[in-house]
């Protein structure tokens, strides 16, 4: 489908195994550079279980994830952050006891071997991430007081202030209105127009349909289907393992 | 109307940082489905919070079947047959999925409970085969499944579902909305609060509009889904 | 910058803001402690024999050097436990092993290789951090409770092996040269807490503070973000261990004796443990405070015979108490967050879910 300059993310024949249960069986995928891709598919698929073996919180049981040409099989989650991959987690994690703004900065102290900042250019960057994504007013807070939309934007610049090529957003979007997902597909925008790959698994076909350029579908662990948003979701298969009758009649229109 | 089975009337509530409702009017009637929507923060879940009696209310006052619950206990409210299935799912994730159905009639005396066990698994076939397993071993879908299921063990008159559509998939989406419309045809009343408006507003008979506290908007579902306001808010259009 | 968190529901502020009332606060507290200080390195010096021959007013008893030297020999075991307990969330039952891994590198060391006392400490620092180092690794894959139990096996095994092997005396210790000199160990350990509270200050504004609390809020989310947990955490754990080592190595000398019983006593590790818990967990005070706090409660109601049992009782109340309405200890308190009030105690019951 590309060249390999053109690629960022390699996965092949990626299989990780829970007791006797695959929860991922041999999924193969390219995610190109400067690209936003979507992962959908029904819980159970095995979408988190993706993020998690590619950001290194999951051994692979079989076969390999490439990042550039390089092997992320069996590196520590923090290793993996070093070499540029960062995440969110779909129940987000904030660091309860710290304010908005440090939150963000223990990103930028960490994070990929671009950031690392010293202390104070650690906080500066974490200032200029939070005006990225609208959270500047509230960055004195403890993120106790944060409204659910905010606590995931925060999540989401946790993971930008460490300096990724790779950004992993896990639902996002989950329990946003309209509006706070049309706020939030702008952030994404502005994220992905800095020169990040995205990758985003999401259950809301608005935002599917909005910022993914291509779309991967997995069904029990394995590979469904791939290709441009409309095409998939009109796929039968898809339709039917995924998305239903009432969503496909009310997306069918593209 | 005749009585409605719920009437609230002026409800108004608040935490140390604030009032979150003001003066909350809603009706229910029995075997009705009801969608309350709004945005994230309008007091959504502290209304549900406030009527199934874990939030204390300021004034106003809440009455179930023509009986006073205002800020009653919340065994007492469960008791009048008011059950609430809250956002997230909040089952009881070491216990087996039969533990958490059965523990939905704990407050019931009476012997029918393992026939309602039979008619829940009628709701949600796909449970039937994993009575033994453990919670959080179940995908979302299934555990919404539960989590309504289990509801529906404490035999309410009304069912308040806090956000079902959180996290699942369009297709389980589809199937959750359709069980609550099935409740409410069996005659038990159904008040769904829902991100998924275009969903909610599909099977419900009525709605109301929550915005920063106050009903903005309340009436039948289909005109609530043509009133321009609502569509600009919250279907993006 | 003060802004007021807009009201969400289900969503309550359950801490102060910064305000200039806080800042103000935290300006006397500084005072207060830079006054605390002068004092407690000057007044002693009355106390001294030539001193007291020169004509100047006995301040303070020699008495107190005994109870100020333990008040600060036990900030240094809660600011070094502090480290591993309350920044990184670990919490380590069986530190008391180090204090006596440093108080037997000292007897060691100065009674069976004859090196200085001076050089002997550095044994007591160096030894701890080692050993730890290595346990560290396995031990610190273990979490919460399981970790807190291996911990203090750990400690009870070392202080067994000890007790049995005569290299290290057996059960009847080892005897140190005699150093009589009050002044010298007061000063000694002040020296020890002065550095702990320094060690704590800097931990707390550095990358690697913010790893730790990273780390205690939330392990894997740490770890995505870049922070090598099991580097970050065994690093903690060594740091604990040198300082309470010192500690141990300081307590040695003074005591002039040193047996299982002496150097391996469980308390020591749960007092310092409440000590930070009743100061505030995870502050750079905290350990001070409750050091200072607790070792006054326990001198105050130390009795013998019959009055031992009631004010063993009332101090474990008044344990309980404090636990119960400062859940985040005293420097919260002075800090203006907390207030002994029962609506205070239910909402932060409350928020507990946050």
């Amino acid at each position: 489908m590309s060249e390999p300059g053109e690629v960022l993310l390699s996965l092949r024949d990626v299989t990780r195994r829970f007791g006797g249960v695959a929860a991922l069986d041999g999924v193969s995928f390219d995610v190109g550079r400067s690209e936003v891709l979507g992962v959908i598919g029904p819980n159970g698929a095995g979408k988190t279980t993706l993020l998690n073996c590619i950001s290194g919180v999951h051994r692979l049981d079989g076969g390999d994830i490439l990042l550039d040409g390089r092997s992320l099989r069996g590196l520590a989650p923090h290793r993996v952050a070093r070499l540029g991959v960062g995440r969110t987690f779909q129940i987000v994690k904030p660091f309860g006891s710290m304010t908005v703004r440090e939150n963000a900065a223990v990103g930028a102290l960490f994070g990929s071997s671009e950031a690392r900042l010293p202390t104070r250019r650690a906080f500066a960057h974490a200032d200029e991430v939070l005006a990225l994504v609208g959270l500047a007013p509230k960055r004195m807070l403890p993120v106790a007081s944060l409204t659910v939309p905010d606590r995931k934007r925060l999540e989401v610049a946790r993971a930008l202030c460490t300096k990724p090529r790779l950004l992993l957003l896990d639902e996002v979007m989950a329990g946003l209105n309209a509006v706070e997902v049309d706020e939030a597909l702008e952030m994404v925008r502005a994220v992905h127009a800095s020169g990040v790959t995205i990758v985003l698994i999401e259950h809301v076909m608005r935002v599917i349909l909005g910022v993914c350029q291509r779309v991967v579908v997995l069904h029990l662990g394995r590979h469904l289907a791939e290709g441009r948003p409309a095409d998939v979701l009109r796929d039968p298969r898809v339709v039917e393992a995924y998305l239903g009758e009432k969503y496909a009649s009310r997306y069918a229109g593209g | 109307m005749a009585e409605p089975l719920l009437e609230v009337r002026g409800l108004t509530a608040g935490f140390d940082a604030g009032p979150v409702l003001f003066e909350v009017d809603l009706d229910v009637a029995a075997g009705e489905l009801v969608a309350l929507v709004g945005a994230n923060g309008a007091g959504k879940s502290t209304l549900l919070g406030v009527l199934s009696g874990l939030v204390p209310s300021t004034a106003g006052s809440v009455r179930l079947g023509g009986r006073d619950v205002t800020n009653a206990r919340p065994e007492a409210i469960v008791a009048a047959g008011l059950v609430h299935v809250p956002q997230g799912r909040r089952l009881f994730g070491g216990m087996s999925v039969e533990k958490n159905l059965l523990l939905g009639a704990h407050l019931r005396r009476d012997r029918d409970v393992r026939g309602d066990l039979e008619r829940v698994l009628g709701h949600f076939p796909a449970l039937a085969d994993k009575l033994g397993r453990e919670a959080r071993n179940l995908s979302g879908g299934e555990q919404q499944m539960v989590a309504i299921g289990r509801g529906l063990m404490g035999r309410p008159r009304l069912l308040m579902i806090d956000e079902p559509s959180l996290g699942l998939a369009p297709n389980v989406v589809e199937r959750v909305i359709e069980v609550a419309g099935e409740i409410s045809r069996e005659g038990i009343a159904v008040l769904l609060v829902e991100q998924d408006v275009v969903m909610a507003l599909d099977a419900a008979a009525r709605a109301y509009v929550l915005e920063s506290g106050r009903i903005a908007l309340s009436g039948p579902a289909d005109e609530i889904e043509r009133d321009p306001a609502v569509r600009r808010a919250y279907l993006g259009l | 910058m003060a802004a007021q968190p807009e009201p969400d529901a289900g969503q309550e502020a359950a801490f102060a803001i910064a305000t200039p009332a806080a800042a103000r606060r935290e300006r006397i507290f500084l005072v207060v402690a830079a006054v605390a200080l002068v004092l407690l390195v000057v007044v002693p010096l009355a106390s001294t024999d030539q001193a007291q021959s020169a004509g100047l007013p006995l301040l303070v008893d020699r008495y107190w050097f005994r109870v100020a030297t333990i008040v600060a020999m036990f900030v240094v075991i809660s600011a070094a436990w502090n480290l591993i307990g309350g920044l990184a969330g670990y919490p380590a039952f069986g530190n008391v092993v180090y204090f006596g891994i440093g108080a037997y590198a000292v007897a060691l060391l100065v009674t069976r290789y004859h090196w200085s006392f001076a050089a002997a400490l550095g044994g007591s620092v160096v030894v701890p951090a080692a050993f730890a180092g290595l346990i560290g690794v396995p031990l610190l894959r273990l979490r919460g409770h399981y970790f807190a139990v291996a911990s203090l096996g750990v400690a009870v095994a070392v202080g067994e092996v000890i007790n049995n092997l005569d290299y290290f005396g057996g059960a009847s210790g080892i005897f140190m040269p005699i150093v009589r000199s009050d002044l010298l160990f007061y000063y000694l350990m002040l020296g020890a807490a002065l550095l702990a509270v320094a060690i704590t200050w800097v931990v707390l504004r550095t990358r690697f503070g913010y790893g730790l609390i990273a780390i205690r809020e939330d392990e894997s989310a740490a770890a995505v973000m870049g922070v090598n947990t099991t580097v970050y955490k065994v690093a903690a754990y060594a740091l604990s261990a040198a300082l309470t080592g010192l500690a141990g190595g300081i307590y040695a000398q003074w005591n002039v004796f040193v047996n299982q019983d002496v150097a391996f006593n469980i308390d020591v590790s749960i007092d310092s443990i409440l000590m930070a818990l009743i100061g505030g967990i995870g502050t750079i005070w905290g350990p001070v405070l409750g050091a200072v706090v607790l070792e006054f409660l326990i001198q105050t109601f130390s009795g013998r015979g019959d009055l031992a049992v009631v004010t063993q009782i009332g101090l474990g109340l008044l344990l309980t108490v404090a636990v119960i309405f400062l859940p985040r200890g005293v420097v919260d308190f002075l800090g203006g967050r907390s207030s002994l009030t029962l609506a205070y105690v239910r909402r932060t019951l409350r928020s507990s879910g946050v």
